[in-house]
């Protein structure tokens, strides 16, 4: 990783802390918001162009959007107070947490190594991801392995999600008791 | 609907106005692109469909949201929605009375020439793109119009028997 990637990183870090802090509910939202974007922005430092397009469509677009319309709809509730009062037993879990993850850190395998599990431990050959890099586009006919694997080897967990999709729109109605989509 | 609520949220801003107007027109072609071309790039019919959607939610921003949900008709979406998920369905039901499994889209290369290609983005386009366009705009007017009005005075005791 770059140096741009771990000045990413820490923007990311300390937006996501913000996030947690900030006391009126309108900053969090547009920190959430720069949140979603480094993170987009780092999802193409590590080579996943699609997420980072889901990010950035969803995550800083959509979510920022409906979290505003949100507030707009509801209350918001007005304070001097700049930061939320620190909760003690919740920072001493998220510490617990972190300290954990950070322990474990240094045993994962390096972004493309070739020992990592998922490349069978050196037998690359033998593994899925192999098998789809080298024969997407004999089978398909598609240039981009992600969009093959989503629409045709797994076309049917594909269509689960759709429907997951199609079924949050309507439990969205049904929360709000509308019967029009717009 | 309390039309009046809504009208307090909206500030009809020139920034806004005019820089929506301008960029809209990319991001519903960039929506587009990545629909169309995702199988061969990066992103796909689910992150196009996503923008497209978000490039009605930006012209709401612009224009307000009574406008706009005047101007997209309810059927409309509706028709996204419902035909994105139809459309899905009718491909893998057909690879199914072809005599194959369900999206195997194989047995149209078998049956009528078409390439496997093709069976892909029909599902990509016609199908994930669709839906996902129609519940973004659905979520935020949904969002938008909130709680009907005599819903919110009701004793929330009582809404619960209908």
């Amino acid at each position: 990783m770059s140096a741009i990637a771990y000045t990413l990183a820490v923007f990311i870090l300390i937006t996501a802390v913000a996030t947690a802090l900030f006391k009126d509910v309108l900053s969090s939202i547009v920190i959430f918001g720069a949140y979603s974007l480094g993170m987009a922005i780092l999802y193409t430092f590590l080579l996943a162009p699609d997420v980072a397009m889901t990010e950035a469509a969803i995550g800083a677009g959509v979510t920022t959007i409906l979290l505003l319309l949100t507030i707009a709809r509801t209350t918001r509730p007005q304070t001097d107070e700049v930061f939320e009062r620190i909760n003690v037993p919740a920072v001493v879990v998220a510490a617990a947490f972190v300290g954990v993850a950070a322990t474990l850190l240094p045993d994962m395998y390096a972004v493309g190594d070739p020992d990592a599990p998922i490349w069978g431990g050196g037998v690359i050959s033998e593994t899925p991801s192999a098998y789809y890099v080298q024969n997407t586009f004999a089978d398909t006919g598609a240039q981009n392995a992600v969009s093959a694997v989503l629409a045709s080897y797994r076309g049917f967990d594909t269509f689960g999600e759709a429907v997951v999709v199609f079924a949050a729109g309507v439990a969205v109605l049904l929360v709000l008791k509308r019967e029009v989509f717009t | 609907m309390s039309q009046s609520d809504m009208r307090d949220t909206y500030t009809e801003s020139q920034v806004i106005l005019t820089s929506v107007k301008i960029i809209a027109p990319f991001t519903l072609t960039y929506g587009l692109f990545m629909t169309f071309h995702g199988a061969d790039t990066p992103g796909g019919s689910f992150q196009g469909g996503a923008i497209i959607g978000v490039t009605v939610l930006m012209l709401a921003f612009a224009f307000g949201i009574e406008p706009t949900r005047e101007w997209l008709k309810n059927s409309l979406v509706v028709g996204l929605v419902t035909g994105g998920v139809a459309i899905f369905i009718a491909t893998g039901l057909a690879t199914i009375a072809l005599g194959g499994n369900f999206l195997e889209y194989d047995q149209f290369t078998q049956q009528f020439g078409i390439a496997h290609y093709w069976g892909m983005e029909a599902i990509e386009i016609g199908g994930v793109a669709l839906i996902v366009a129609g519940v973004v705009m659905t979520l935020f007017f949904a969002t938008a119009a909130g709680f009907p009005p005599d819903d919110r005075e009701a004793d929330p005791g009582v809404s619960d028997d209908d």
